[in-house]
């Protein structure tokens, strides 16, 4: 019994200190002025920095427009041939 | 794997699936669901039109699927999204979706579904969990994304209590992923490594696979780590795109639990940093945005990361072109992860563990019987996807749709309960002779070196001077 009640007592130690970190530590952060003003850009840029994976991204990078203008895409280097 | 579990067998007598046709068959019949029901819901206006479905076509089965919403200091605040509609009941679906996974998963394995469902359905609330601490607002906007929560709870519970017996039956962690990666394959389409033409393909298919395999020989001939799985996944994870690729890998060459925990660790906490670091070093520098996007991209690890470097640069320098360049090029990368885990696959199966097992057959019938099979799921709906996509643009909002509206969602919600299974199953002694030696750290630091100096290179020789109208020789 000795083994599982120490088991379930770290347990709910470690349930309060993840408690107290979520609840109590990170809003407390969240309001430091440096962090407020990372978040606040964040969402007013519509950026989800938690995305795996590109499409989960708010906003799709499609092809942006000003690439065509400034970047040759398929350009064949030295030659001046472009492809598209 | 842990003392405290044994692995699950069908009962004597009763024969199931592989675990990785399981996952085949499951991922694609989920694929196959979302564009069916998104055909058949298909809208009847403007159907072509990408200005007016700008994340493709609303999917019917989205309604059905969603998880935690960003929160502050109450994490009630996570039951409703930024537009303040209840979220509540579609998370207990989404929750739903897993157990059904979990109990397909289980009937084509020839496990007792009844002894599965219970246990199916606490992890999925335990990923629930996981998802909500991912979701406080300072966690999210630092992208410390939700495996390395569901690894924590895991580890946790495991550690702690350890895993009743009852829901032993219900771990099916690696059926999970790999269901979660034939998914992932709709969203990795081959028309993306197209976005940036010639500098963007030379940034990311040169510079990845050199550092890629570089920081991976560096690991196992010159700090000599014992494990080579280790190293693999500590090199994709670093070199191509972050948790994505590092669950892709780890699954292609068998990592242990314990290294994948290890690898995406390593890897949250530098994306963290960089993803701070990097954009005022890039203004203080003086380096061209186009070339500092590029660079971002080719260098921060999750691609979420990329994006917030990419707008803090812009908004540093009031020009929107670093943050696209950026998440293009990350996108490209991202496009890579199918071919990478498939090389990954083949070099495993034909070359690493071909020298730990006695040869009975021939080499390529060897390979053939080590080959992860569900690789060739994840490549079948990356194909299929890729195709569709390339078809029309009704067939590409068809693929948008379904991906925006229920498989990323699926798919993130079985990575996010995997994981869980895998920090139960994790015991802490084991992760440690791996943490003091410090080797995997020193692995991760200086491939990321190597990536940071070589992606710069590419970075101001494509996008700087090659490929830059009129800036060319």
């Amino acid at each position: 019994m000795m083994p599982r009640l120490g088991g379930t007592l770290r347990l709910a130690t470690a349930a309060l200190a993840l408690a107290a970190i979520w609840l109590g530590v990170l809003p407390a952060v969240g309001r430091w002025p440096p962090v407020a003003r990372h978040v606040r850009r964040m969402e007013e840029g519509g950026v989800n920095p938690a995305a795996m994976v590109y499409s989960e991204l708010d906003r799709l990078p499609l092809r942006p427009r000003w690439a065509a203008e400034e970047l040759a895409l398929w350009r064949v280097a030295r030659d001046g041939v472009e492809n598209r | 794997m842990s003392a405290t579990v044994s692995a699950v067998s069908p009962p004597p007598g009763r024969r199931g699936w592989h675990e990785d046709s399981a996952a085949i068959l499951v991922g694609a019949a989920l694929v196959g669901l979302a564009l069916a029901v998104g055909w058949a819901f298909r809208p009847t206006a403007d159907a072509g039109s990408r200005e007016r479905y700008p994340k493709g076509w609303p999917s019917a089965l989205s309604s059905t699927i969603n998880k935690p919403q960003t929160w502050n200091a109450s994490p009630a605040e996570a039951l409703a999204d930024r537009k303040g509609k209840p979220v509540g009941a579609a998370i207990l679906l989404g929750l739903g979706w897993v157990v059904a996974v979990s109990a397909a998963g289980a009937v084509l394995r020839g496990h007792a579904v009844a002894r599965v469902i219970p246990g199916a359905a606490v992890l999925g609330l335990l990923g629930a969990l996981a998802y909500l601490l991912a979701a406080q607002k300072v966690i999210h906007y630092y992208n410390l994304e939700y495996p390395l929560w569901a690894l924590v709870v895991g580890l946790v519970i495991g550690n702690t209590v350890g895993v009743p017996s009852w829901l032993a039956p219900a771990l099916q962690g690696e059926y999970l992923i790999k269901t979660g990666l034939v998914l992932f394959g709709a969203e990795v389409l081959f028309s993306r490594l197209l976005e940036l033409g010639l500098p963007g393909l030379l940034t990311s298919w040169v510079v990845t696979p050199i550092v890629l395999v570089a920081t991976y020989l560096f690991g196992v001939h010159a700090l000599r780590i014992p494990s080579r799985s280790l190293c693999m996944v500590i090199s994709a994870d670093m070199s191509v795109c972050g948790v994505s690729a590092a669950i892709a890998t780890g699954a292609a060459c068998r990592a242990k639990k314990e290294e994948l925990s290890l690898a995406i660790g390593l890897s949250l906490a530098f994306t963290a940093v960089m993803m701070v670091a990097m954009p005022p070093f890039i203004r203080l520098a003086g380096i061209d945005p186009i070339v500092g996007g590029a660079w971002l991209g080719g260098t921060i690890d999750a691609t979420g990361a990329v994006a917030a470097a990419g707008e803090i640069l812009g908004r540093d320098l009031g020009d929107k072109r670093p943050a696209e360049v950026a998440t293009t090029v990350k996108m490209i990368q991202n496009s890579m992860i199918g071919l990478i885990a498939f090389a990954v696959a083949v070099y495993w199966s034909g070359w690493v563990e071909r020298g730990t097992a006695p040869m009975a057959r021939s080499l390529a019938a060897e390979a053939w019987l080590r080959f992860p099979k569900f690789i060739l799921g994840f490549l079948g709906t990356s194909i299929l996807c890729s195709a569709l996509f390339t078809t029309s643009p009704e067939t590409a909002l068809l693929v948008d749709g379904a991906i925006a509206g229920f498989t990323g969602p699926l798919r993130g919600w079985l990575f996010c309960v995997g994981f869980v299974c895998m920090g139960l199953q994790t015991v802490f002694r084991e992760l440690a002779p791996v943490l003091v030696s410090g080797r995997p750290l020193l692995l991760y630091v200086l491939g990321q070196g190597l990536n940071l100096a070589l992606s710069l290179a590419m970075a101001t020789l494509t996008f700087g001077w090659l490929f830059r109208q009129g800036a060319g020789p």
